[in-house]
């Protein structure tokens, strides 16, 4: 009997400390955002799609070696001045895990990785052979403004 | 009425628990042999969610494999990414600088602080608490999220830790920001505390549900929180330190009894310590460059390095096998959540099946751990 009583109140007082910490957050401000509406801004450092600064680029295949899923791929051939030329270079994003490895391995920083993340597309292809030699690939998504 | 109980006709009989279960943190497929309401058996299966990264090392260069790190335990990829490093700059015998080493604890403690929060108010949910203080806990992991962010660029697989160094030093303002996440998180804490320890649902669900002694927590090589709960005062950090832990004081709470209650208490005072290296680390931070400073070419001497660190959950172990080349011959990963889960046979039975998902949440798995 006594028990019962204990339960009861014991039960009670851990309501109304429950009902505390809920009571104090409910004066706070709230942390979340309307995501379509208001859109986070992405950090500095942030790792979206893989894109390329084409004049840049001096062929060199580091990025292409270091990708540990093998997504990137360039062919390249030289021309009668002995210079390289592209043959082609596409970005598979399917398989990328944006690990940011050929960013950080480029000399001349001409990979780097931009501020796109809704990257929603109905038709696959348009993710698996992205083309980095086309300036014009990413127009489509949202470029959001960096921080 | 005696007699027509006796000759009901009972049966033993088998229910699946998973693979699709809410409850059981990812893809853990758990066979319980019940007797009415009282688990006889329980079996586990496990390998839903493997892929094969172990074998995937032995394709990738040391600093390729370095993102599929991340996907191990996926709560707490930093302390995963400091694992693997230790172990290949243990079989290259090069040691990073002091600032990297305070960078590395500094982070490796604010992972485990994010880990412990997605760890105990899932726990809490699994007992019935729906969404309030699971979205508590993510409120409050957000902000060691969002300083991760900033640091590397991703908020999962941060991919942030470099053999030989850190990827990128820590940005501006940095300590203002640590400093202040230390300040917000410790009234936290005590906030979630007093939410959880006085609930007297909560209370009664975990108390002196899923005992599991010291003996059999050792014998099973259950490590981490979980081992501490059953009183066993072992932490690689203290006992075997690594980096610059021997700098910094700290505590080691231990349970006395080993259920999931102790396992609760346990991983929350965990947070604070966590806290007070955090603090300490900050203050002491010395002055250098902690990005890589060895050449772009990783080659092991070849042999053998084992290095184990103390992970969110336990004991988290990578063994680097080297035949001098740039690959690693054999890599093999001693994950804490396998071991752990291992000893839940042992504690279900004998029990109603209710508690298995307490016992289940208390142990606080990470199924990408545990498959790999
Ligand atoms: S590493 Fe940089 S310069 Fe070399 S091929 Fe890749 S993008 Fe071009
Ligand atoms: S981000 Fe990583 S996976 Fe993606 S292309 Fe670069 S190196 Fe490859």
């Amino acid at each position: 009997m006594i028990k019962y009583f204990k339960d009861i109140i014991t039960g009670a007082w851990s309501l109304i400390k429950g009902l505390f910490v809920t009571f104090k957050n409910l004066f706070s401000k709230a942390v979340t955002i309307q995501y379509p509406t208001q859109k986070l801004r992405m950090v500095d450092r942030y790792r979206g799609l893989v894109d390329l600064r084409i004049e840049k680029c001096i062929k060199c295949h580091m990025c292409v070696k270091i990708c540990p899923t093998g997504c990137l791929s360039l062919v390249h051939k030289e021309n009668a001045e002995k210079k390289k030329e592209f043959e082609h270079f596409k970005y598979n994003m399917e398989l990328c895990c944006f690990c940011g490895m050929c960013d950080q391995v480029c000399p001349t920083q001409a990979i780097y990785m931009d501020k796109i993340y809704e990257i929603a597309v109905y038709d696959r292809d348009k993710i698996t052979r992205i083309d980095l030699l086309n300036t014009g690939k990413y127009d489509e998504w949202a470029h959001p403004t960096v921080k | 009425m005696e007699t027509a109980k006796e000759n009901l006709q009972t049966e033993e009989f088998w229910v699946n628990m998973g693979p699709q279960h809410p409850s059981t943190h990812g893809v853990l497929y758990v066979e319980l042999k019940l007797s009415g309401e009282t688990v006889v058996d329980c079996i586990i299966n496990i390998g839903y969610l493997h892929r094969g990264i172990e074998k995937i090392a032995e394709n990738r260069t040391y600093t390729q494999f370095m993102p599929f790190t991340d996907r191990l335990d996926y709560v707490a990829s930093m302390t995963n990414n400091l694992g693997y490093v230790l172990a290949v700059e243990k079989s290259m015998k090069t040691e990073v600088n002091d600032r990297a080493k305070y960078i590395r604890v500094i982070i490796a403690e604010l992972q485990r602080v994010a880990s412990h929060l997605v760890g105990i108010t899932t726990f809490v949910q699994d007992l019935g608490a729906f969404a309030t203080p699971l979205f508590y806990g993510f409120r409050e992991r957000e902000k060691i999220i969002e300083f991760f962010d900033e640091l590397c660029g991703n908020r999962l697989t941060y991919n942030y830790m470099r053999i030989g160094g850190v990827q990128f030093d820590l940005p501006k303002g940095t300590d203002e920001k640590i400093k202040y996440i230390v300040k917000y998180m410790r009234p936290k804490i005590d906030d979630l505390e007093s939410l959880f320890s006085s609930n007297a649902i909560f209370t009664a669900r975990t108390k002196g549900i899923g005992v599991l002694s010291k003996e059999k927590a050792i014998n099973y090589s259950v490590t981490g929180p979980n081992l501490r709960a059953s009183g066993v005062k072992w932490d690689l950090r203290k006992d075997e330190p690594y980096l610059c832990y021997d700098k910094f004081n700290f505590d080691i709470p231990t349970g006395a009894n080993g259920d999931s209650w102790d396992r609760y208490k346990v991983r929350i005072e965990e947070m604070r310590q966590s806290l007070r290296i955090v603090e300490q680390a900050i203050g002491g931070l010395p002055e250098g460059d902690p990005t890589v400073k060895i050449g772009r070419i990783i080659k092991p001497e070849p042999g053998e390095a084992y290095m184990r660190t103390e992970a969110p959950r336990g004991e988290l172990g990578f063994y680097v096998v080297s035949d001098g080349s740039t690959y690693p011959y054999r890599l093999k990963i001693r994950s804490p959540s396998f071991s752990n889960l291992a000893v839940l046979p042992e504690l279900v039975k004998g029990m109603k099946v209710a508690d298995v998902v307490c016992v289940l949440g208390s142990l606080d798995i990470v199924m990408g751990d545990i498959d790999r």
